[in-house]
Formats: structure tokens, C-alpha cells, sequence
């Protein structure tokens, strides 16, 4: 009993907030249409294709604008704290009585949300222009407006059912776009994976709600984060289910492997999905499952272990990459693997400004990388780039802001978000996180680094086009220009002690006081600095010093078949995953293919036509088609019966 | 001994038993439907003869209603069964039922 009191007493900072977080009045058509506008996109496009032709583009464009300015303008609503609660909320129906579902816009969801439209509308704009030559021009519309309208789904429920849905959808939609090209092969292979992977941590979550309904007798956020305690001894097990889903969505090890492949898609859409927002939905799901992560140290521990297990890794993975998009896919993974050791170690209000600002410049990176690709045809090997500086001086600069961004230079955006992420590790008190987060910053350096030296520098060792690339256009040049700003200047936002993000989030996560570690946040930046520089420095020695410069053709070949296999086969980890579930599976199949199903299944089926067939023989013997045997049977059966009764009678 | 009747229930049961298996001899022996069908009739009333007598004997007309309900059906059967033979006559040209065997398995 005394126990008890004393955990209710800790968490009444947080039961606070969370009890606000359902707002009561539950009437707030704006949110309902920041909702509804990509769907109505989706469904106008995939409807009236044909008849729209390229007028697709501009409407899915337009639904997404829309979308986005409803957010914007509901953000003074989504900031408020009313006696109902923080944020605007509209109620849309009930699971079953006492069990209501609605949207509920607060800042968290707020930022996403902005995010979502916001870069999306910029990504749909620049599609107009990259998917111009493409023949499913309108169906690629559709599904990049359900996608977004899918996400939306995820970011504005309420309860975890609605969220569910949100994610499923999000699967569903990843799966169209990443398999929009279906008559390559390896599209479709990918496209599988990434959904297969994706339904993994969907039916984890489902989990997650049957014991949260279990113990808690409600599935919506207030009433689950009023008292995670109330979750008792499955609290853990709560937080490692929703964990496996937001690592199957977030490409955590070792469920990342569908990333890299899920490159098969349009540029546009590893902007959007694979950078800007899908993957970080597992961000999202920690940051807002925070109550239940505050209250049990063994999550915390989990997700940052992964997390900076993933940012390490796929930052070595990066290095060994010559696809310039699967650079981006294990730079995206790595990032992602920041976030979640910030929202995981509790750093909540660092790993979400992480993620706000990755989507920035990732979506950058991602659409420079696709003006890059446009332009040479299609051609996504950094060996058969290079000197591209002059040719491509905007796609040049755009990548630069991008890289720099990424990498942490001083006064861009990642530079304070990711400070913030690793110095947020130290100060939770996982000081090995916090290592591993510094060497993957120089990691990051290298190979972003590598990338761009790769690309712009030195002379063009394609031959994709005869020199003659075609310059992209307005529509795809001023999305890109647009994404500059944010992704140089927003991390501004996150300056300083009463910076405009804490009053943002406007107490959304409410911390506890830590202990001061024992480096400071002044010293981890220079740190940091310090090992970015390193890994710089010897990005530039190897391929753009003078004697990189030197036969580059040759030396780049060499380099990449004396690679060693284990960072070639990505630590084997598919291997891996092959052996234990896709082997092991096939295995199963074979021996109830080979053996049970012919021997047991069929044998059971042989053996009733069988004793049928055997029967059916046996009996038609009896019918000779003789009325007079007929007769003869029946006077013997009746005689039978009277003998029975009359000897039975006689007994009696 | 509660009825009267004109002469002893034994003699009634003898009658019936031998009326019914006339009737059970000519439908197992005789091969035109007609005369089976007759000899149905006869099994049917050898059957009513006994519920008459019965009801008589125990003064209990029970046995009366159930003569009248053999009687409809009987009637009902020979229908059925003249119309079967009608039809089967205008199929076969014939009316021996040891011919008619479309239904032997």
C-alpha cells in the first residue's frame, strides 16, 4: 500500500500532462481535414487517372499543400492547454461503447504532422518533375497521397487500435511505393521484404495492445500513460513489444535489412519514406509511448542499445557502399539509430528534434541524390560520377548544405540536434552510447564525406551520357532550394537553454532534473567536432587528395573488389536472417510438403474415396433392380422386426 | 370380456393373417403391377379387418378412425401406383416389373 503512494506521487508530474492529453470537448473539423485532404488526393488520383493525365501531379501536390497548411494553421490550437487537455481533439467514433477513437493534435503530433505535409508537399512537387517520363504518372500520385494520409493516420490517433491502423496502412502504402516500379524483379522483392519486415512489428504492437487491454482495460494513450505502473510486471514486456514494432518500422538491428533494398523505388520515395517520415514513425512511437519508457529503465536500456548499436553500424555499413542511394539508406539507418537511443535513453525532446531536423536535410540529401540521378540517366554508381562540381553546380551546392548538415558543422541544423542526442546519452548515464555516438559522428563525417568527394570531385569516369546530362528543371530545382533553408537554419530553433523547441513541445515530455555529468555540453561539441574533423580529413586523403586524384578509375576499382566481404554482405546479417527464418521456414515446408502432406493430408483424402469406392460396390449389389427382391427384403425385415417384438414379448 | 362379437377374436386374426399373406404372396411372386397392387389392397384390408375387430371387441372407436385413415391412403397409393404403371407402360411397351430395372446399381 505504502509503495504504492510513493510511485503515485513520483508520477504525478507526468499523470498531469497525460490526463490533458485527451482533449474532452472532441470537436475540431481542421484536424479532420489535415486527416481527410491526402485521402481525397489518393482517391481523385487513382479514381480519374486517365482523365487527369498530368494534371495528377499538381492535385496530389495540391491535397498535401493543403494538408499542410490546415496543420499550420492549427498549431496555436495544438499548443494550447486547456482544462481538457494539451492540444485539439476531435472524436470520431467508438470501438465499441466506452471505447472511443478520435485524432488528437498536441505538439508532438503537431511536428509530425508538419513534417509529414510540409517536406511531403515539397517531395510531391519535385515527383512532378522526376516522374514526368512515367507511364503510371497518376497511379505513382495516388499512392504517395495515401501514404501520406496513412501517416497522417499514425500520428494523429489517439489509441493505440487507431494507431494500429495508422501503421499497417503505412506498411501497406511503403510496399506500393517501393514496388512501383513491379516490372523489375528485385522491385518486387524488396517491396516484399520491406512489407514482411513491416508486419512483423505490426502484430508486435498488436501484442503490445492485448496486454495493455489486458491489464489496463483501455487502449487509448490518456488512460494507458496515466499509470504505466498499472501495466505492472508486463510493463517491460509492453515496452519490447511496441519496441519490435518501431524497430521493424524504423530499420533497427536486426530488423534493418529491408532499407537498403527498399532503394529500388523512385527517389522521391526514399526521400519521402525512407528519409523524411516513414522510418522514423518508430520515433515517434517511443516519444510518445514516453511515460511508459520513463517508468521502466529496462526499455530505456533496450532501445538505446539498439539504437546506438544500429547508428554505429550503419554508419560502417555506409562506408563500404558505391550505390549513391544506399549511402543515403545506411546514413538514414544510422540517423534513425540516433534517434532511438535519444527517445530511448529519455532524451525525448533531443531525439525528436533529431528527427525534425534529420527529415530536413535527409530529404535534401535524397532529392539532390535523385537530381544527380535524373540527370545521368538513371546511373546511381558514385564510381561512374565524379567532377560533377562544375557540370551540377545547384545539385553541387544542395548536396553540400545537405552533407554539412548531416555531418554536424557548426551552425547547421544536425549539429545542435545531434550534440543534443549524444550529449542527452552521457547525461542519462549510458557514457558507452555516448562513445558509441561520437565515433559514429566521424564515421558519419567519412563517409558522407566520401560521397561528395566521390561525386563532385575529380573528372567524370561515367559513361552513362556523352556528357550531355539534362539539367532539371524548376519544378525539381525549387523544392530542393526550399529544403535548403530549414536544413541549414533550423537547428537554430533548438538553441540555447529557452529555446523556441522546448517552448514548443510546451511541457510534452515533462523530465525529471539529471545530475550533471561529467563532460560538459560545451566539451562533447568539441569533441564531436574533433573526430568530424578526422573523418573529413581522411575522406579528403583518400579521394580528393592530388594522389587520389591519380589513375581514379582504376584505384576505385581496385578498392572495391579488395572490399572485404563481411561489410560487402552488410555483417551477414541478411545471411543471418536467411538461415534462421527464410531456411528454416523452406526446410519446414519441404518436410510437410515431401512427407506430411502426401502421406497424411492426401492419405486421408485416398483412404475415404478408397472405403466410398469400396462401399459404394458393396452396396449396389443390393440393388438388382428386382421390385420383386424388393419385396422379398422388406417381408423378411418386416418378419425380423414382429419376430424380435413377439420374442422379446415372449421373454418378458 | 368387454365387446360382443359374432364369433371369437381368434377367428378374425386367422382371417386377417391369411387375407394379409395372400397379399404378401402375390406381391413377392407375381410379375404385372396391377395384380401387385391388388394384392397390396389386400394386405391393407387385412389390416383394417383387425382394427375393426378390434375396436369392436374394446369398444373403442379408435380402431374405426384408423380403418378410414388406411382406407385414404390405400386410396392414395393405388393413384400413385396406377399412375407409375401408366407411365412405365408408355416408356417400355410393357408393364412386367422384372423388366423395369433402370435403377439396378
Amino acid at each position: 500500500m505504502g509503495r504504492a503512494r510513493t510511485t503515485r506521487t513520483r508520477l504525478v508530474c507526468g499523470n498531469a500532462v497525460m490526463h490533458h492529453l485527451m482533449g474532452i470537448d472532441g470537436h475540431y473539423p481542421l484536424l479532420l481535414a489535415i486527416w481527410l485532404l491526402p485521402l481525397l488526393g489518393a482517391v481523385a488520383c487513382w479514381t480519374f487517372g486517365p482523365q487527369l493525365g498530368r494534371l495528377a501531379g499538381p492535385l496530389g501536390s495540391a491535397c498535401t499543400g493543403a494538408a499542410f497548411v490546415a496543420a499550420l494553421s492549427s498549431w496555436g490550437d495544438a499548443m494550447q492547454k486547456t482544462s481538457a487537455g494539451l492540444g485539439a481533439h476531435q472524436h470520431l467514433g467508438s470501438w465499441f461503447p466506452g471505447f472511443d477513437f478520435g485524432l488528437l493534435l498536441d505538439p508532438l503530433a503537431l511536428i509530425w504532422a508538419l513534417i509529414i505535409t510540409g517536406v511531403g508537399f515539397l517531395i510531391h512537387v519535385y515527383s512532378i518533375g522526376y516522374m514526368a517520363g512515367d507511364r503510371a504518372f497518376a497511379r505513382f500520385f495516388a499512392y504517395m497521397n495515401f501514404f501520406v494520409f496513412a501517416m497522417l493516420t499514425l500520428v494523429l490517433a489517439d489509441d493505440f487500435v487507431l494507431l494500429l491502423i495508422g501503421w499497417g496502412l503505412v506498411g501497406l502504402a511503403s510496399y506500393f511505393l517501393i514496388g512501383f516500379w513491379f516490372e523489375r524483379p528485385t522491385a518486387v522483392a524488396a517491396a516484399r521484404k520491406a512489407f514482411v519486415i513491416n508486419v512483423l512489428g505490426d502484430v508486435a504492437i498488436l501484442f503490445a495492445i492485448f496486454i495493455m487491454f489486458a491489464r489496463v482495460g483501455s487502449v487509448g494513450f490518456a488512460d494507458v500513460f496515466a499509470n504505466p505502473h498499472a501495466l505492472g510486471g508486463w510493463l517491460f514486456a509492453t515496452c519490447a513489444c511496441l519496441f519490435i514494432g518501431a524497430a521493424a518500422k524504423s530499420a533497427q538491428v536486426p530488423l534493418h535489412t529491408w532499407l537498403p533494398d527498399a532503394m529500388e523505388g523512385p527517389t522521391p520515395v526514399s526521400a519521402l519514406i525512407h528519409a523524411a517520415t516513414m522510418v522514423t514513425a518508430g520515433v515517434y512511437l517511443i516519444a510518445r509511448c514516453w511515460p511508459l519508457w520513463s517508468a521502466s529503465p529496462d526499455a530505456q536500456v533496450l532501445a538505446g542499445t539498439v539504437g546506438a548499436l544500429t547508428a554505429f553500424l550503419g554508419a560502417i555499413l555506409g562506408m563500404a557502399q558505391w550505390d549513391i542511394k544506399r549511402i543515403l539508406a545506411y546514413s538514414t539507418m544510422s540517423q534513425i539509430g540516433y534517434m532511438i537511443m535519444g527517445v530511448g535513453v529519455g532524451a525525448y525532446e533531443a531525439g525528436v528534434a533529431h528527427f525534425f531536423t534529420h527529415a530536413f536535410f535527409k530529404a535534401q540529401l535524397f532529392l539532390g541524390s535523385g537530381l544527380i540521378i535524373h540527370a545521368l540517366a538513371g546511373e546511381q554508381d558514385v564510381r561512374k560520377m565524379g567532377g560533377l562540381r562544375t557540370r551540377m553546380p545547384f545539385a553541387f551546392w544542395a548536396m553540400l548544405v545537405g552533407v554539412l548538415a548531416i555531418i554536424g558543422f557548426p551552425g547547421l541544423s544536425g549539429f545542435f540536434s545531434k550534440d543534443a542526442v549524444i550529449y542527452g546519452a552521457l547525461e542519462h548515464g549510458h557514457p558507452w552510447m555516448y562513445a558509441v555516438g561520437i565515433a559514429t559522428a566521424g564515421i558519419t563525417a567519412y563517409y558522407m564525406f566520401r560521397m561528395l568527394f566521390l561525386t563532385f570531385w575529380g573528372h567524370y569516369r561515367g559513361d552513362a551520357v556523352g556528357g550531355q546530362e539534362h539539367q532539371p528543371g524548376p519544378v525539381m530545382t525549387v523544392p530542393v532550394a526550399l529544403l535548403i533553408v530549414p536544413t541549414a537554419l533550423a537547428g537554430w530553433l533548438l538553441f540555447g537553454p529557452a529555446s523556441w523547441w522546448k517552448r514548443f513541445l510546451n511541457g510534452q515530455f515533462s523530465g525529471e532534473t539529471l545530475p550533471a555529468p561529467v563532460v560538459s555540453e560545451l566539451s562533447t561539441t568539441f569533441i564531436v567536432l574533433a573526430v568530424v574533423a578526422v573523418g573529413v580529413a581522411i575522406a579528403y586523403l583518400r579521394y580528393a587528395g592530388d594522389a587520389a586524384m591519380k589513375d581514379s578509375k582504376e584505384r576505385l576499382e581496385r578498392e572495391g573488389a579488395r572490399m572485404p566481404s563481411v561489410l560487402v554482405q552488410a555483417f551477414y546479417v541478411d545471411t543471418a536472417l536467411n538461415i534462421l527464418f527464410v531456411k528454416t521456414s523452406q526446410a519446414f515446408g519441404t518436410v510437410f510438403g515431401r512427407w506430411f502432406d502426401p502421406q497424411f493430408i492426401d492419405g486421408a483424402v485416398r483412404e475415404t474415396v478408397i472405403s466410398s469406392r469400396w462401399l459404394g460396390h458393396l452396396f449396389r449389389s443390393f440393388q438388382t433392380g428386382l421390385v420383386r427382391a424388393y419385396a422379398l427384403i422388406m417381408v423378411l425385415g418386416a418378419a425380423c422386426f414382429i419376430a424380435y417384438y413377439a420374442f422379446s414379448a415372449g421373454v418378458r | 370380456m368387454p365387446g360382443t362379437l359374432p364369433v371369437a377374436i381368434e377367428n378374425y386374426i386367422a382371417l386377417s393373417a391369411v387375407i394379409f399373406f395372400v397379399g404378401v404372396a402375390g406381391v413377392m411372386l407375381r410379375r404385372n403391377p396391377l395384380i401387385m397392387l391388388m394384392s397390396i389392397e389386400l394386405m391393407w384390408n387385412a389390416a383394417n379387418l383387425l382394427f375393426l375387430a378390434f375396436s369392436k371387441m374394446w369398444l373403442n372407436n379408435a380402431g374405426h378412425v384408423f380403418a378410414f385413415l388406411v382406407i385414404t391412403v390405400a386410396a392414395a397409393e393405388a393413384a400413385i401406383g396406377l399412375a407409375i404403371v401408366v407411365t412405365v407402360f408408355r416408356s417400355a411397351k410393357h408393364v412386367d416389373v422384372d423388366e423395369v430395372n433402370l435403377l439396378k446399381g
